[in-house]
């Protein structure tokens, strides 16, 4: 059970992400002020900061986990959507989530900042592939073995899955797993993907894990 | 230090005038240079004459001829007969016809040597005495300086005017290495594009011009100060608005979900569907409401930069994709490299103008279930492209968010030098973001 540090100081909606958060299964401890957040960052796996909070703001606080400890998610959340506050908080923070937002998005967030950081040591179910996310070991499930992927292969498949329901550009895929600028009309990434798809793919030739957005980019959704 | 010498130079001068004026009155005192007073005097000392004889005479010549050194005299007697001379160099005759006197006075009047002639004693029985002195005798005083002391003069006026010269190429030429100085110092920009202060050295004339620019510095920096300041309240003031505006949107929000989430008739979904729309239609016209009054007192923050346009554009719909994809459109993308892939745009400002074209085309447009995004290239300028199937412009809206979605598409287009078009019939909308090349 994942353990969230949530700090707001408007009771109402602190209470209902609270409720909301608890009802999904996560462990919360709620907040109203981010003054004695030091006392509880070395036992949590993520941490949800207002913005807007009496005495520390929550930039301060923010900077103050990551100082502290750099490898705890910190997912922002804010009524000031000015493009000001988002950089400022996306400076140190890892993700920024405008209000109103729906439980199911600040979810997802959460879910997508705990597989980045590692902390999910969960079996993802992809069609017939089960994946260790944490060592990224895949598992063919119709027939029980594990498809060994080879360098660029491995960290492409594991942009994806960090990545899990975002599509991606070529440009990004190749900057995210190269390094490198992408440069127009290199072909290969197109060539990684292929082999990637002929390991991981039933049927190479009707990809569905890795899905080609026409025009725009691929996507692994979970 | 150049004005000292520009000083001691007049010095020079006036000590050259001085002397000057000093040797021109010593001159004065020591021989009497009028032409009228010489003929004066002479004519008195003839008249003065008794006793006439060849010594007295002799006597006479000998006295004036101490006086004026460079004189000659002679003595033309009663009879007509040359009896004294002093000093003559030509040729005189020694008897005087009346037409010889006549001629040679007329010869001599005005001209060279200057003459005089005059009779002896109260009477004319003695006969005349002539006086003849080179008119260069005359010079006026500064020609007789020169001729004196020209050699010492010429070099010291050449002197001091060359000493001029050179004094006033390095005076000149340090205030024009200053002035030029000064005008890079004012040139030089510091990291917010405001000028530096100016380090003043010397509290000259210039040094006094470089305090006041200084002095103006100081108060452009203060301006600029006082500007950042309220720039900075008034994009405090609105954020601090919208997030008290969105504070109890978030709490609806909540409560809405809660209700969603218990046994509910079909009517109540409906209800609570229509109360999540308008609380996210509330949330888009309050960020629309914050960025259009920020951008109506040029206070939107704009950052301009060279980015890929193509890469850009294709990244924002990466992220509406989903959005389209759940209200089932058909998309189609054709984002081509164009000649100039680099825009100079803000990408913030950019990434808002899609926002608000895809926003619409969800919202206004939902009817045509289609979206198509793509580049163009034409002669004369490049652009991308959204196309949509819905209702049009005239006839989509029932609601009429989109006015002010636009207005603000507009302003930052413009705001970027980019230039916009809409096409909108009943069959659908092209809304073309153009640069011109």
């Amino acid at each position: 059970m994942f353990h969230v540090l949530y700090i707001e100081d408007e009771s109402d909606i602190g209470s209902w992400v609270t409720k909301d958060l608890t009802e999904r299964g996560y462990n919360v401890t709620w907040l109203k002020s981010g003054e004695d957040v030091d006392k509880y960052i070395s036992n949590v796996d993520i941490v949800i900061l207002d913005v807007m909070l009496p005495g520390l703001d929550g930039f301060s606080i923010g900077k103050r986990i990551k100082n502290k400890k750099g490898n705890l998610p910190v997912l922002m959340l804010s009524a000031r959507t000015t493009v000001e506050d988002k950089i400022e908080g996306l400076s140190f923070a890892d993700d920024y989530l405008t209000k109103p937002f729906h439980p199911d998005e600040m979810v997802a967030r959460v879910e997508v900042l705990l597989r980045r950081f590692q902390k999910n040591d969960e079996i993802l179910e992809l069609s017939h592939l089960g994946i260790y996310t944490k060592d990224m070991k895949v598992v063919n499930n119709n027939t029980g073995g594990e498809i060994q992927l080879t360098g660029k292969q491995y960290y492409l498949f594991q942009y994806f899955i960090r990545h899990l329901n975002q599509i991606l550009t070529k440009e990004q895929l190749y900057e995210g797993v190269w390094g490198e600028t992408y440069i127009e009309g290199d072909k290969t990434l197109m060539v990684h993907i292929r082999f990637l798809r002929e390991k991981i793919e039933e049927n190479p030739a009707k990809p569905t894990i890795i899905e080609t957005i026409r025009g725009i980019g691929y996507r692994v959704k979970a | 230090m150049a004005i000292l010498l520009i000083f001691l130079i007049q010095i020079v001068y006036a000590t050259i005038g001085t002397v000057l004026v000093r040797i021109t009155e010593n001159t004065n005192d020591q021989e009497l240079t009028d032409y009228d007073a010489i003929e004066e005097k002479w004519q008195e000392d003839a008249n003065h004459l008794q006793n006439i004889s060849r010594v007295q005479i002799h006597q006479h010549f000998i006295k004036w001829k101490q006086q004026y050194p460079k004189a000659s005299m002679f003595w033309v007697d009663e009879s007509g007969f040359l009896a004294e001379q002093v000093g003559v160099h030509d040729d005189l005759p020694s008897e005087w016809s009346s037409t010889f006197t006549a001629k040679f006075i007329k010869k001599r009047y005005g001209g060279d040597p200057f003459t005089v002639i005059t009779f002896i004693g109260k009477n004319e029985m003695n006969g005349f005495i002539v006086l003849e002195i080179p008119r260069s005798t005359f010079q006026p005083p500064l020609q007789k300086i020169y001729s004196h002391y020209g050699d010492i003069l010429l070099i010291v006026v050449v002197l001091t005017i060359f000493l001029f010269i050179t004094i006033s190429f390095l005076f000149f030429r340090g205030i024009r290495k200053r002035l030029l100085q000064l005008q890079e110092a004012m040139m030089l920009r510091d990291v917010d594009s405001l000028p530096l202060q100016i380090d003043v050295k010397k509290n000259d004339e210039i040094g006094q011009l470089e305090e006041t620019f200084n002095q103006m510095v100081c108060e452009l920096r203060e301006s600029k100060q006082r500007e950042r300041e309220e720039e900075k309240l008034r994009r405090e003031l609105i954020a601090n608005l919208s997030h008290d505006l969105r504070t109890p949107l978030t709490k609806m929000s909540a409560q809405t979900y809660s209700i969603a989430k218990g046994n509910i008739t079909q009517e109540t979904k409906q209800a609570i569907n229509i109360l999540e729309t308008s609380i996210l239609d509330i949330d888009r016209l309050i960020e629309n409401l914050m960025s259009y009054t920020l951008l109506m007192a040029s206070k939107y923050k704009i950052e301009r930069k060279e980015i890929d346009i193509v890469r850009y554009v294709r990244e924002c719909l990466a992220s509406w994709y989903p959005a389209f994809e759940k209200q089932e459109f058909e998309i189609e993308v054709e984002l081509y490299p164009l000649e100039n892939n680099k825009w100079l745009v803000d990408p913030v400002w950019l990434g808002r103008i899609i926002d608000n074209l895809l926003q619409n085309v969800i919202r206004h447009a939902r009817s045509g279930q289609y979206i198509k995004v793509k580049t163009e290239s034409a002669d004369r300028y490049e652009a991308f492209v959204i196309i949509d199937r819905g209702k049009g412009m005239k006839n989509a809206s029932n609601e009429k968010g989109a006015g002010i979605g636009l207005s603000i598409v507009d302003m930052m287009v413009k705001g970027m030098e980019l230039e916009w078009d809409i096409e909108s019939s009943e069959h659908g909308t092209i809304i073309k973001i153009k640069k011109y090349k």
